[in-house]
Formats: structure tokens, sequence, C-alpha cells
């Protein structure tokens, strides 16, 4: 079941002295419960893409469905609304709200949602335990390593069960073992939740661990691999 | 939870905050504190006036306040001053006969309104008799052969009655006080000396005592200087019925203190029986007749029936007889408002650059927000939320600090005894009781509320417009 249709989806970046072609006519399916990774050197176009994927960017010409759903048909606010509900998003650069604890950053989304406290509570608490996070429940960001800050960023991507998680270079900036620990959990939440993830990576150990391997450079695909 | 992320926001950069709440605090509470001293100062002088000087309302011949001629008395007294005790809302009535004239004492002379009353009728209206000067003598109480005149102490300073002294009692009064010894030994150069005015007085007290001492102890010893002569002597001269100039010697009975300059220069006091008897008039023939009410708030009510029964009378209350009055108490608190929105519009520009430097500061968080769904709205909430905290904080200190300030000065009230001729001057009392309504504290957290919210319109505006893809790659 196809959770991610990109149908023919180019970026051209209009300056004053120079039109840049970011993407150039990409074209990729994604079915439920992958664990794939866009590959590419830097300006290969993989941020564009991946922003484009989660419409904070639009496409110049070309169409992502997201779940039968055409990203460009969606208004501004009906926008949010789909990405939060849809759409789950892991920053390089972790991007807690450090005011809150590992809880709230957890239950935010699903409180925006307007969930129930019960669900909420459940929900968060089962999250935080998958990634192995429970006995910091109540600790904010600034008392957690980075290993442990990003963990807390894939529960909260996870917390309201979206159709993908787009993780954008999220072990650039992490050690080894925090690496290593993160990735084992993402693979782990993708196969008992069957939600799809999509990196875009440097890391060479998350593209030892993707099932499927797209590589990208000037914009186009130039590879689609997918592991056995 | 936006609620609680945008409170806890508020204590991301606790010096930065307080430093704005601190900030707002202070104008709170300085804007809250100078109105409770104005509406104090404020109720003093209309109560001052209600009680001690004007009553609720004042009733004569439609043409008497023209030029106060003596021959324009009420007609047929006794039926009208029925009709008005017979009014509802009206708790006594006194009636009154009313002459300009001169006073005259030795030395000095000014003019006068002398205006005769019925002491027992006007004590049920006026309590003027309760601010009588200890030691000055009373309110027509004791049995004179003499006509009795009841004088203001401006009037009776003006008139050299009482004057300023210093003897030996006044010395030894002094020591016994614990003045400085150097002090007694300063003012023993002046013993045997009655001065010719309070201002003589003044003038040589300051030439003899440094600034520290007529600081530390000039009140005390102008109160052991000061001297009255009891039942000093007082003529008054004015025009009879018919035009002819007359007068009597008055003995005064006693002096007041309203602490209204103007008041007690002008108004002399005396039985209307002896009034009767030097002008001509008959017993039953009054100029006006003064009414209190059992409650302030009848006023308008009161006056009103008292015109529709009375037509052919002219019929005033007080916020007639004294417009500047009403314009202090029906104005003021649309003033007081005006003052407060000054105060916050001042503040509020604190903390639009505050919430400006927050969404400067938030911007890839704020894109972060943006990403994971949280819309334009609920952004727009957050903001305006940590704005209207931050207000509502400073806001409710400095409310609380002048509750508690405003709570114990009205009790004790504030001394501003260096201005007190200035204060008199204009009729209010020196010693002022700072007093606020519940229903001001509610304007003001109304208007801290609305500052918040409009303090946060400019920085939320710019957090919507921030572009969520590129916020997030801000360093």
């Amino acid at each position: 079941m196809k959770v991610l249709e990109i149908k023919n989806v180019h970026k051209v970046y209009n300056s004053s002295e120079v039109k840049v072609h970011a993407v150039n006519g990409v074209s990729l399916d994604f079915d439920k419960g992958e664990f794939a990774a866009i590959v590419g050197p830097s300006g290969s176009g993989k941020t564009t893409l991946l922003n484009m994927i989660g419409g904070l960017d639009t496409p110049t010409e070309g169409e992502i469905m997201v779940d039968h759903t055409n990203l460009a048909g969606l208004k501004s606010s009906a926008l949010i609304d789909f990405r939060m509900r849809n759409i789950g998003f892991v920053f390089q650069s972790y991007n807690l709200i450090p005011v809150l604890t590992a809880k709230e950053n957890v239950e935010f989304i699903m409180s925006l949602q307007k969930w129930n406290k019960k669900d909420r509570d459940e929900r968060t608490h089962e999250l935080l335990k998958a990634v192995g996070l429970e006995e910091r429940i109540n600790s904010r960001p600034s008392k957690l390593s980075g290993g442990q800050q990003q963990r807390v960023a894939v529960a909260r991507a996870l917390a309201s069960k979206p159709k993908f998680v787009l993780a954008d270079e999220p072990t650039a900036n992490l050690d080894s073992k925090s690496t290593e620990t993160l990735l084992d959990i993402m693979e782990e939440l993708n196969k008992e939740e069957g939600i799809t993830f999509i990196f875009s990576t440097h890391d060479a150990r998350v593209v030892k661990k993707a099932r499927r391997v797209i590589t990208v450079e000037d914009g186009k695909v130039i590879s689609d691999e997918r592991k056995n | 939870m936006i609620w609680k992320t945008a409170w806890k926001n508020v204590w991301r950069n606790k010096v930065r905050s307080m430093v704005v709440i601190a900030s707002v605090t202070i104008g709170i509470f300085g804007g809250i504190f100078a109105v409770a001293v104005m509406n104090g100062a404020i109720a003093q002088r209309v109560d001052a006036a209600l009680n001690e000087e004007i009553s609720h309302i004042h009733i004569n011949d439609p043409a008497f306040r023209d030029n106060y001629d003596m021959q324009l008395i009420i007609a047929d007294p006794e039926q009208v001053i029925s009709t008005i005790l017979e009014t509802p809302g009206v708790a006594a009535l006194t009636p009154r006969t009313m002459i300009a004239g001169m006073a005259n004492t030795a030395t000095k002379s000014t003019g006068v309104q002398i205006i005769g009353i019925a002491p027992e009728k006007e004590k049920e209206v006026l309590k003027l008799y309760d601010t009588t000067i200890p030691g000055t003598g009373d309110f027509f109480e004791t049995e004179s052969r003499y006509k009795l005149a009841y004088i203001g102490h401006e009037l009776a300073k003006e008139l050299n009655i009482i004057r300023y002294r210093i003897d030996q009692d006044v010395l030894d009064s002094l020591a016994v006080k614990n003045l400085p010894v150097e002090l007694l030994d300063k003012l023993s150069a002046f013993s045997g000396t009655r001065f010719k005015s309070e201002k003589a007085f003044k003038k040589e007290m300051k030439g003899a005592l440094s600034l520290k001492e007529q600081n530390a102890y000039g009140a005390l010893i102008k109160e052991e200087a000061w001297s009255f002569r009891a039942r000093s002597k007082m003529t008054l001269t004015f025009l009879d019925k018919e035009q002819i100039q007359t007068g009597a010697v008055f003995r005064i009975t006693g002096v007041f203190d309203i602490k209204n300059s103007m008041y007690e220069m002008s108004q002399v006091l005396v039985k209307n029986e002896d009034m009767m008897g030097l002008t001509g008039m008959a017993p039953n023939e009054y100029h006006q007749l003064v009414v209190r009410l059992n409650d302030t708030e009848l006023t308008e009510k009161t006056t009103t029936s008292l015109r529709e029964k009375l037509p052919g009378l002219e019929i005033m209350n007080w916020k007639e007889i004294q417009p500047d009055l009403a314009m202090m108490t029906d104005m003021v608190q649309n003033f007081y408002a005006i003052f407060m929105v000054v105060i916050l519009a001042a503040l509020a520009f604190g903390i639009v650059n505050t919430m400006l430097m927050v969404v400067l500061e938030r911007t890839k968080e704020l894109g972060m927000l943006t990403a994971i769904g949280m819309n334009k709205k609920r952004v727009f909430r957050m903001i305006m939320l940590e704005s209207v905290f931050l207000s509502m904080v400073g806001g409710v200190v400095g409310m609380i600090i002048s509750k508690i300030l405003i709570g114990l000065t009205s009790s004790t009230g504030i001394n501003f005894a260096s201005y007190a001729e200035g204060f008199e001057a204009l009729g209010f009392a020196a010693h002022i009781y700072p007093e606020i309504s519940t229903s001001f504290f509610i304007t003001v957290t109304v208007l801290i509320i609305l500052t918040g919210i409009l303090s946060s319109i400019y920085p939320a505006l710019k957090a919507l417009k921030l572009d969520p893809a590129e916020a997030l790659r801000t360093e």
C-alpha cells in the first residue's frame, strides 16, 4: 500500500543571477513500512526533496501525494493540519521544546490533536518506553544527552501515528554509540508500528541499516536499490 | 498545552522577564497608588464639603444668588419647610439668613459673609461644630449675655484674634517637651514678644532657626506659641433692611478649623435672633434653607422631587452649588482610566521589544513547531499568551503591593504637612487617606490584559511570516 507518491517533481529556484534546478524530475513511491535512506553529496537536492515531501516547500512542477492527497491542493492551514496528522519529523538538531519535559514534548502533538488525557498518557509512556527513556520522562532536554534528546524526538515524531516519518540527518550530531542505539530503536519501531521511515543522510551507518537506498545527485535520482 | 508552554516560555530567560515584570509592577503600583491618593483627597474634599460646608441641597429665592439681596426672603417659609421635611430622603433642614458685611478688630478688618443660624438645627444638618479648635470655645453652647460669633481659623488669624507669642510659659512648656537647650536659648531672645501675624512669626522663626531645626521642631514651637484669648471681641458691620449701615460687637464663641482656607476666611456664623434684631428682619424671615439627605445617592432624585413641589423657588444640589465637586466625582473616574492607559501604553513598548527578541531568538523553534503541525492561529495564541502572562504577572504583583500600601496608609494617612498651606487654600486637607474601589482594580486588570494582547500583535505577526523551511535552517 503506497503511503507516498512523488510524481515528476521539480524545484527551481530563480535568483536574480542564476536559475537553480534543485530537484529535477524526481519520481518515487514509498510503501507502508519502508525503511529508506536518501543519500547524496551536499547540494544534491536531498533536503529540498525532503522539505517538499514534508509539505514545507512546494514543487515548481509535479505532484506529491500523501495517502492519495495532493499536498499542492491544500491551503496553508489545511496543509499544516495534514502535516500534523500524517507526517512525523526528526531533525538534525533534535529541536525539542526546551521548556517542556520529555513527556510533554512527546504529548505536544497529541494535545494539539485534542487526544484525551488517558490516551495521551498511555501513548506517551508506550513510546518513551520503546525508546528506552521511561526513567527520564520528567527531564527537560537540557538534562538529556544528545542521543537521548534525539530518541525523545523520535518518540514525538511517532506520537500521532503518522503515515511516515522524515528524518533529516538525524545522526549528524551523535556519537557512534548513540547512533547505533537510535538506529536500532527506529528500526524496531518501524517493524512494530509499521510506520515508513525516510532518512536524508550522509551517514554510512544509516545507509547500512536502510532496506532501500535512493541515491540523488544534481537533483536527480541516479539509483534506487532495495535490499533483500 | 499551549497555555502551559507559553507560561513556561515566560521563564525561559528569567532575568529578561524579571526586568519587564519589574517595570510593569512599578508602573502599575505607581499608577494605582497615585490614583488612590487622588481618590482619597477628592473623597475627603467632598465629604468635608457635604458635612461641614454646604450639605446636600440649598433652597432660596430664584434671584437671591444674583447679588444676595437682603430683601429676597423665602415666601411662606413654614409651608415650604413642611413640604421639604415631608419629602422622602430628607433627613434634616436648617434655615439661614445671609448678609454681606465686614469683620473688624482693633488692628484689622476684612469682608465676610455673615450667616444667621439656628444652632441646634444647624447641628442636625452640618458637622461644623465638630471642628472647633480645642481651647477656643464651643458652638454656641455656653450661655452669654453677649452676641456670639463662630469664626474660621484663617479669619481668626487674619483679625489677630489668634496670635503667636513667646513668653516664659511657652519656653517652660517647650522645655518640658524636651526641646533642645540650644533651641530654647535661641527662642528666649524672643521672650515677651507677641507677633503681629502668623506670617511675622514664621519669618522670625525662619531667621532664628536652621532648616533642620525648623523641620524637626517647627510644628511644636508653633503649637506652643499659638494663643487665643477666650471671648475675644470682633465688630460686624453691614447694611440693614433699610440699607442703613449698622453693626454690633460680637464675642468669639469658638473657632473652627476645616482645612479650607477660603471658607474659614469668609464665613461668620451668628445666631438668627441676634441678626434679626440688628437687620430689622422678622423672626421667620429666611434667605436660605439648607437640607441634609439620608444618603448622598438620593441627591438627584430628591432635587427633582423638590423642584416639582416648589416651582417658585431655586433648588440647587451640591453638584450645582459647587460644580468643581461634581467634576471631581463624576468625571475623575474617566481621567483615572486615561491615566492608567497612558502608563500601560508606555510599558507596552517594553513588552513589544521583549517579545520581538523572543521571536527572533526562537526562529528555529517556531519553524519546527509549524513543521510538526502548529498552525498560525496556535502560534499567534502562544505568543499572545506569553505577552499576556508577562503583563499579568507584573500587573498582579503591582496590584498586590499597591493594595497592601493603600491598606496601610488608608488608616494612618499620608501627611503632606510641608504643603499644608497650598492644600488648604484649595480646600483640601493636607493629611490624605488613600482609597481605591474594587471596580478600579477590575478596570486595571482588563487594561493589563489588553496591553498584553496588543503588545503581542506585532511580534506574533513577525512570527507568522516565518517560512518553516528557512527557519529550520537558522543556526
